[in-house]
């Protein structure tokens, strides 16, 4: 006899903030899914009234994983708004800290967030459980220690350039503060050569980055697993040799739609800078994929909903027309309404959709048949969604497919940077509305500012994590990851394994959903101790 | 051997992520080699739900002992002092840190959140944050002016945003090898070992602050102190002196000091002209003057020193030691 049963997981963890999760269980299948984020401290208010400036110094403190992303986002918005200057080395530096920080965070997310659930007993009965045991277990796994130390050496180069990672403001409208010198630039390709020699060539992939950067579609990325032992006994290799034994690839569909605002400015292609310029100037393309055509991104079709966020209602809006947030009384999962206000999370929509934002969005768009001469082309991931679709695998996938090809970006950006040339131009201050825009690690993430009277009159920050761990909108439609959980089996309900794995194959990160709490149901309904 | 909990509030994560930039121990060589058993961390930690829950009931009952409490991020207060802005574990995060800290052999505040309040705290402060042991400059914070934990010390605050990785792991290595007796702290709570110093100490730029050079965004040399609010003469920080990352500092970089190692971070509550800009008395004198001068002593030395100059360059006098190459 099936049995509804709910599950309380308060707090999931390794997700890089305060996540609940409630699932309704049908026969240990997961029929319903609600995402509660948990905390509050409400930096749009804080910033309302103050210096212009302020975002460059307070929100790449909204989230130290992502603080080089919201730094390119928020003198982005500034260049906008100001009209700035933004000579090649000026873009080059920028675009080489937003890349240190996103290769960063590939190992340290693979090893320290997502792999040591490989090493759960839930999967003890599998050939390859024993390897992944002993290479990705916490703290202990030879895999785990190598990777997170290796994790930071990417951002030395960012301290090279912006002093210190995290929390770092060196990117301000005009520029950037630093004017490198010979020295900084050669340490920096050192140090990038020896990550790829002490992890990514070695541990990691197991062949040249050459060799990897031919795969062009999952059969070539089959045969490149049993091409030879070092490949198939690599990192990637028992990665995923495992997750497909695992059954990886069958669980954590999600949406199906996929948003990425692309980033990488090209130091020759957005020297002027405006909101309307922006998608042609970036490398990382951008647009949205709702499972079969692409559609350009339009910055102006997104709307926030807040009808099951802690908010006082408003009607669905452009950020740049939203009011700023008033906070309402939350909940704890128990008493929480899950029919009404659940999360201090909004729920953001593109044209409507909700959408998963990520790396597996980006290595999508990276498929689009008509992007310019200077993006990114790469067909691997629209062929993988044919053969696979969405799963935790392919996400997991996606985000680390980009390690190769960022470091090949970082060396070639690092060469073209011109010692004799400009790093700043200083602007004139002036009010008026701006977007910045970027690509963190874990997805597309914005700022959208309006400068009044020389003080900010309304800043409004939506992180990736909104575009995936949003609740409800409006019309009831899930959120990503909300839809990602629904089907799921749990096996065991004391140690649900399969939420925090969908969850953390998003890599959500709350502490940058600057909003985000609690749920209910009608009914009271059995409820698991786990 | 010591256990310990890492807990997060209103924080951004960005000392833990600084923590596993750590290289002198690294983290897992802090866990295998110094003894350092993670009872749990929200970013690695292995327990979901309920597993936490109980680990967290076990300490207060004593059944768990807990060495070493680390909190990061602001203790959240509002609404209206319930604290439920910040719910873990189905309570207050604020009740949980307030029970853990009577059974703690050490409380460790790490980075401006935990330690006064930090930017969350900064008006309107909406979620009504504050620090463990200050608000600001202000001793009290949750737990009071008095409190000591088990271990006799008051909460031990380690600021900056984020902390630097070896403060941290410094004095949880001093913890765990019996050597917490070393560890001086400060009116502020702060370790001496690492906030005796200011940032100034060690900055290549010292000597264009002594002799009035200015620098500015985008140029190579000069002293950030007079045009974009460097706050390196008035802040208490190892940054010139253990680098970041092993490789710089902010003004290294070119980046002024922020001041993030002082209660008050960010300085001057981010209005109007106080970010990334010096703000001055009559157009040209310094407001924040460094620590332990008196204004009316600065202002005559630095006239002094910035006429002198001025006259040197006018009749020719070779000031090489400003020169700068790419």
């Amino acid at each position: 006899m099936s049995q509804i049963k709910e599950l309380n997981i308060s707090p999931v963890g390794r997700v890089e903030g305060d996540l609940d999760v409630k699932v309704v269980m049908d026969g240990g299948v997961v029929t319903k899914a609600y995402t509660q984020a948990a905390m509050f401290r409400g930096f749009e208010q804080i910033m309302a009234g103050k210096d212009p400036q302020s975002g460059l110094i307070v929100t790449p403190r909204i989230c130290g994983i992502c603080g080089g992303s919201h730094l390119y986002c928020a003198s982005s918005a500034l260049d906008t708004i100001w009209k700035t200057q933004l000579t090649p080395n000026a873009l080059l530096l920028r675009a080489i800290g937003q890349a240190t920080e996103t290769i960063q965070s590939i190992p340290r997310w693979f090893y320290a967030i997502f792999a040591t659930d490989m090493a759960n007993k839930k999967f003890a009965h599998h050939p390859l459980y024993q390897e992944v045991v002993k290479r990705f277990s916490a703290y202990v796994g030879t895999s785990f220690q190598r990777g997170v130390v290796a994790s930071g050496r990417p951002v030395e180069v960012y301290a090279l350039f912006g002093g210190q990672w995290p929390h770092s403001s060196y990117m301000v409208p005009g520029g950037v503060m630093c004017a490198p010198t010979l020295k900084d630039i050669t340490r920096a390709v050192a140090i990038m050569n020896q990550f790829r020699n002490d992890w990514l060539e070695t541990i990691w992939l197991g062949c040249s980055i050459e060799r990897y950067l031919r795969i062009q579609s999952w059969e070539d990325l089959m045969e490149w697993v049993e091409e030879n032992e070092s490949q198939k006994n690599s990192d990637l290799g028992l990665f995923i040799r495992a997750s497909l034994e695992f059954g990886l690839d069958k669980f954590g569909q999600g949406v199906g739609k996929f948003i990425a605002y692309g980033t990488y400015l090209h130091k020759d292609l957005y020297n002027r800078p405006t909101v309307e310029g922006r998608q042609r100037a970036v490398i990382s393309p951008g647009g949205f994929y709702d499972g079969k055509n692409f559609h350009a991104m339009d910055h102006l079709k997104i709307q926030e909903h807040v009808s099951h966020a802690w908010y006082q209602d408003v009607a669905a809006a452009h950020p740049w027309n939203e009011p700023l947030p008033t906070p309402l009384e939350s909940q704890t999962m128990h008493n929480t309404d899950w029919g009404g206000k659940y999360s201090w999370s909004k729920a953001p929509r593109f044209d409507g959709y909700a959408a998963e934002a990520g790396p597996l969005s980006r290595v999508i768009m990276a498929g689009n048949p008509d992007n310019l001469d200077h993006q990114i082309k790469d067909p691997l991931f629209l062929d993988i969604m044919q053969e696979l679709g969405p799963s935790v695998f392919t996400r997991s996938l996606a985000r680390v497919h980009e390690a190769p090809r960022l470091y090949n970006q970082i060396m070639e950006w690092l060469s073209q940077v011109d010692l004799d040339g400009e790093f700043y131009i200083k602007p004139t201050e002036q009010d008026g509305k701006g977007w910045g825009a970027t690509e963190a690690a874990r997805g597309a993430l914005a700022h959208w500012v309006e400068i009044e009277d020389g003080v900010i009159k309304n800043y409004q920050v939506m992180a990736p994590t909104t575009w995936n761990v949003g609740p409800n909108d409006d019309q009831g439609n899930a959120g990503p990851i909300e839809a990602a959980l629904e089907g799921i089996e749990v096996a065991d309900p004391h140690d649900p394994v399969e939420v925090g794995m969908v969850a953390r194959s998003f890599d959500s990160c709350l502490v940058c959903t600057v909003h985000a709490h609690d749920a209910k149901n009608g009914e009271e309904l059995a409820r698991f101790k786990l | 051997m010591a256990n310990l909990l890492w807990l997060q509030g209103g924080a951004c994560s960005g000392n833990t992520m600084s923590f596993l930039n750590a290289e002198e121990p690294t983290v897992p060589e802090l866990v295998v080699d110094f003894g350092i058993n993670i009872l749990w961390h929200p970013s690695i930690g292995l327990e979901i739900g309920d597993q936490v829950t109980d680990l967290m009931n076990d300490i207060k009952a004593g059944k768990t002992q807990l060495d070493i409490l680390v909190f990061e991020g602001s203790i959240i207060q509002g609404p209206n002092g319930t604290g439920t802005m910040n719910y873990f574990a189905e309570r207050p995060m604020m009740d949980w840190v307030r029970e853990l800290s009577e059974v703690a052999g050490f409380v460790v505040a790490i980075g401006d959140c935990a330690t006064w309040g930090g930017i969350p705290a900064v008006p309107p402060n909406p979620s009504e944050s504050t620090g463990l042991q200050f608000h600001k400059k202000a001793k009290g914070g949750l737990l009071g002016s008095n409190y000591k934990s088990k271990g006799g010390l008051p909460v031990i605050n380690i600021p900056g945003c984020p902390a630097h990785p070896d403060w941290v792991t410094q004095i949880l290595v001093a913890i765990s090898t019996g050597r917490i007796g070393d560890v001086l702290i400060d009116d502020y709570h702060r370790p001496k070992t690492f906030f005796t110093d200011f940032v100034q100490t060690g900055c290549p730029n010292a000597i264009s602050f002594a002799q009035k050079v200015d620098g500015h965004f985008g140029k190579r040399g000069g002293c950030l102190f007079y045009e974009v609010g460097c706050r390196g003469p008035m802040t208490r920080a190892s940054c010139n002196r253990i680098l970041w990352n092993r490789q710089s500092s902010k003004t290294r970089a070119n980046h002024p000091c922020l001041g993030c190692t002082e209660p008050g971070f960010p300085h001057h509550d981010l209005k109007k002209g106080s970010v990334l800009k010096t703000m001055k008395h009559l157009g040209f004198l310094p407001k924040d003057v460094p620590t332990g001068v008196s204004k009316f002593g600065y202002y005559t030395r630095a006239g002094f020193e910035k006429v002198l100059g001025g006259l040197e360059r006018v009749t020719g006098t070779m000031q090489e030691h400003f020169e700068t190459s790419k």
